[in-house]
C-alpha cells in the first residue's frame, strides 16, 4: 500500500478515496458570481471603461485639451469635421435668412462659407472625425469623457483604497481591544456621523482651494466611517471564537491577532462594501464638481462635464448626454456588480439592499 | 421611555456643540479671510472691519464671543451681505429650502412604501420588475445628471413645465414639481428597495401566519402586521436620508436657481463670510440632529422589542 501516491497536503479524500480539491470561499464566490449575468455584465462593462480610460494616453484619440475654435459644438458623426462645419453653419445662415425673410444668402455669408470650404480643402485638421462631437471650446467630446473618467474613477479607487485602510484598521483595533478605546472611537465616530458631510465638504474646498489633493482628503476624510464600524461589528462578534482562542494559546500578539486571524475573517464583508464605495466616491466628487469646486480646467472629471454640458443643453444636447450616459453606464455596472459580489459573498443575504 | 427621551435629548447638546467647535475651526484654519481679496482698500481701513467684526481679538476669545452670542439666538453679522444679519439671511432661505425637503421626503416615503409593497405582493411579476429597474436607475444615476436631464425633457424639449425659478414670479406651484422629483427619486428608489425586501421577509414570518390563520382579512394582515414590521428598516433608513436631503436642495436649488439655502451657502464659503457659513452649518446640523433623535423615538415606538433603560 505505501506505493499508492500520497495525496497532496491541501486536498481532501472523500469516502471513494477520490481526492476532492477544496473549494476556497473565492472560488466558489466567483463561480456564483458568473453565474449572475447581470453582476458579470457589470463587471465586464467596468473592465472596459477601466482599460479605455487608463490607456487614453496611448489611444488614438484627440488630446483632451486641444482647442479647434473652428470645430465649436459639432454633432457626435462618423464624418469629418470640415464638413459637418460647413453644413453647421450653413444650416445656422438658413435659420436666419428665414428670420429675415430672405431666400438667398447675402454676400457676407457667401464668403464666409467659400473660405470655410477652402479651408477644409487645405488645412488636414478638418478631416479629423469627432464620434461623440466636440464642446463650447471645439474640444473633443470622446478624449474628455475618457479622461474625466480617469479622473472620476481615479478618485474612486484611491478614495476607496484610503477609507479602507483607516477604516479596517481603526474598525478592528477598537472591536478587539474594546473598553475604553472602543468607546472613545464609537463616540467620535458618532459625532462625525452627525456632521452634515458634503457641505462640510464645500466648505473645506472652498477654503482651502481647489487641487487634486485637497479633493482627495476632503472626500475620504469621513468616508471610512461606516466600513470602521462594520468591521468592528464583525470583530467583536468574532474575537471569542476558537481559532482565536488557539493563537492567542500559542503566544501571537495582539497585533498578530488582529491582522494576521480576524481581519483576513471579514474580507467578504469588505469586499462587498469597498465596491459600492466606488460610486459613492464617484458621485460625491462629481458632486463637488458640479458645484465648480472640484475639478478645474482643462481638467475634467464627468462631474464637471455634466455642469458644462447643463449650461448649453437647450442647443447643444449632446454635451450634457455624453457624460451624463456614460457616467450612469458606469454607475450602473458599479452598482449591480456589487448586489452580485454580496449574493456571491454571503448567499443568505439575497434582495437586502 | 420618557427618561430614556430626555437622556437621549440632552445627549444630543454635546453633539450640536462639538459640530459647531468644529466647524468654527475648520473654517478659521483656512487661509485669508473675508476682506483679503478685497483690493485698493488700505491697511488702515481693514483693520477698522476687522475691529467692527471682533477678528482682531485672539481666535479663542472670537470663539468664546460666537459661542455667546448663538446661546442668545444671535448668529452674528455677515460680511458679505451688507446690512443684513446671518438671521435674516437663513431666515430668508430656510423655508423655502424646508418646503422642498420636505415635499421631497414625503414624497419619496409615500409612493417609495406604496411601490415597495406593491412589489414585494406581486413578486416576480411585471409590476415588480418594472419598479425595480426604475429603483435602480433612480439608485445609480445621480441628482445633477436627473436634474438637467429632466429639465430637457420635460422643460426644453417638450414644454410642459417651466425650467426653474420659484413661486410669486411669473409660474404658480408647478414650478415645484421639477426639483421635488428631482431630489425625491434617489430616496424613493432605495426605500422602495428597501420595503419590498422586507415585506418579503415579514411575510414568512411566524405572527403573518398566526394572523391570516385568525381569519383576519389580508388588507388587515398587509397593512395592519406587515406594515409595522415592515417599515423599521426604511425607518431607521430615514436618518442618512434627511443629510442626503439636506445635501440634495444644494444641488437642486443651483439646477433649478431656487432662492434657498444652497446659494447662499456656496456664495458664503468662496467669499469666507464666517457669519453666513457657521450659522449654515449650525441651522443644517440642528435639523439633522433633530431629524436623528425623532427616528430614533419613533423607531422604539414601532418595535416592541426595543427596552429602554
Amino acid at each position: 500500500m505505501t506505493e499508492k501516491k500520497q495525496p497532496k497536503r491541501d486536498s481532501l479524500t472523500n469516502e471513494f478515496n477520490q481526492t476532492m480539491k477544496p473549494v476556497s470561499l473565492w472560488t466558489d464566490a466567483w463561480r456564483r458570481l458568473r453565474k449572475n449575468k447581470m453582476a458579470f455584465a457589470g463587471l465586464i462593462i467596468i473592465g472596459v471603461f477601466g482599460l479605455l480610460s487608463f490607456t487614453a494616453p496611448i489611444l488614438p484619440i484627440h488630446s483632451y485639451e486641444t482647442q479647434v475654435t473652428e470645430h465649436q459644438n459639432l454633432r457626435p458623426s462618423f464624418r469629418p469635421a470640415g464638413q459637418l462645419m460647413i453644413e453647421t453653419r450653413t444650416s445656422y445662415f438658413k435659420q436666419v435668412m428665414e428670420a429675415e425673410g430672405r431666400t438667398e444668402l447675402n454676400d457676407e455669408e457667401k464668403a464666409e462659407i467659400s473660405s470655410m470650404e477652402q479651408s477644409v480643402q487645405t488645412n488636414p485638421i478638418h478631416k479629423q472625425m469627432y464620434l461623440l462631437g466636440t464642446d463650447s471650446l471645439g474640444r473633443d467630446m470622446l478624449s474628455r469623457v475618457l479622461y474625466g473618467g480617469r479622473i472620476s474613477i481615479g478618485i474612486g479607487l484611491v478614495g476607496t483604497f484610503f477609507s479602507m485602510l483607516v477604516g479596517i484598521s481603526l474598525g478592528s483595533i477598537a472591536g478587539y481591544v474594546g473598553g475604553r478605546l472602543d468607546n472613545l472611537l464609537m463616540r467620535f465616530v458618532d459625532i462625525l456621523y452627525g456632521l452634515p458631510y458634503m457641505l462640510v465638504v464645500i466648505i473645506m474646498m472652498a477654503l482651502f482651494g481647489k487641487n487634486i489633493i485637497n479633493l482627495f482628503i476632503a472626500i475620504a476624510l469621513i468616508s471610512w466611517l461606516t466600513l470602521c464600524r462594520v468591521v468592528r461589528g464583525q470583530i467583536i462578534s468574532l474575537k471569542n471564537a476558537e481559532f482565536v482562542e488557539a493563537a492567542r494559546s500559542m503566544g501571537a500578539s495582539t497585533p498578530r491577532i488582529i491582522f494576521r486571524h480576524l481581519t483576513p475573517n471579514t474580507l467578504g464583508v469588505i469586499v462587498v462594501f469597498s465596491t459600492l464605495m466606488v460610486p459613492q466616491f464617484i458621485m460625491n466628487e462629481s458632486f463637488l464638481s458640479f458645484l465648480g469646486l472640484g475639478i478645474s480646467a482643462p481638467m475634467a472629471s464627468w462631474g464637471s462635464l455634466v455642469a458644462e454640458g447643463a449650461s448649453v443643453m437647450d442647443l447643444y444636447p449632446w454635451q450634457l448626454l455624453v457624460p451624463a450616459i456614460s457616467m450612469t453606464v458606469f454607475l450602473f455596472a458599479m452598482n449591480f456588480l456589487g448586489d452580485g459580489l454580496r449574493d456571491a459573498l454571503d448567499p443568505q443575504s439575497k434582495n437586502k439592499l | 421611555m420618557t427618561r430614556f427621551m430626555i437622556r437621549r435629548f440632552l445627549s444630543l447638546i454635546p453633539t450640536v456643540f462639538l459640530i459647531i467647535t468644529f466647524a468654527f475651526i475648520i473654517v478659521r484654519s483656512a487661509p485669508g479671510g473675508p476682506f483679503t481679496s478685497e483690493k485698493g482698500r488700505p491697511p488702515e481701513i481693514v483693520e477698522n472691519l476687522k475691529k467692527h467684526y471682533d477678528l482682531d481679538k485672539p481666535i479663542f476669545t472670537q470663539y468664546l464671543l460666537y459661542m455667546g452670542k448663538i446661546m442668545k439666538g444671535n448668529l452674528g453679522p455677515s460680511t458679505r451681505f451688507k446690512d443684513f444679519t446671518v438671521n435674516e439671511v437663513i431666515g430668508t432661505a430656510l423655508p423655502v429650502s424646508m418646503l422642498l425637503g420636505i415635499l421631497a421626503l414625503s414624497l419619496a416615503v409615500l409612493s417609495g412604501v406604496a411601490a415597495g409593497i406593491i412589489s414585494a405582493l406581486r413578486q416576480n411579476s411585471w409590476v415588480d420588475y418594472l419598479a425595480m429597474s426604475f429603483a435602480v436607475v433612480g439608485i445609480s444615476v445621480p441628482l445633477f445628471v436627473i436634474g438637467p436631464v429632466l429639465k430637457l425633457f420635460l422643460a426644453l424639449k417638450w414644454k410642459l413645465l417651466p425650467t426653474s425659478g420659484w413661486f410669486g414670479g411669473r409660474y404658480s406651484w408647478v414650478v415645484i414639481i421639477m426639483p421635488v422629483l428631482t431630489l425625491a427619486l434617489p430616496y424613493l428608489a432605495s426605500i422602495a428597495r428597501l420595503t419590498r425586501a422586507s415585506v418579503l421577509e415579514v411575510l414568512r414570518a411566524d405572527y403573518i401566519r398566526t394572523a391570516r390563520s385568525k381569519g383576519l382579512s389580508e388588507t388587515v394582515v398587509i397593512l395592519k402586521h406587515v406594515l409595522k414590521g415592515a417599515l423599521l428598516p426604511v425607518i431607521s433608513f430615514l436618518g442618512p436620508a434627511f443629510a442626503g436631503i439636506i445635501t440634495g436642495t444644494v444641488v437642486v436649488e443651483q439646477i433649478f436657481t431656487i432662492p434657498g439655502m444652497g446659494r447662499p451657502y456656496i456664495q458664503a464659503a468662496i467669499n469666507r463670510d464666517y457669519g453666513v457659513i457657521l450659522g449654515d452649518v449650525i441651522v443644517f446640523s440642528l435639523i439633522l440632529v433633530l431629524m436623528n433623535f425623532l427616528v430614533d423615538i419613533f423607531y422604539g415606538f414601532l418595535d416592541p422589542r426595543i427596552s429602554y433603560k
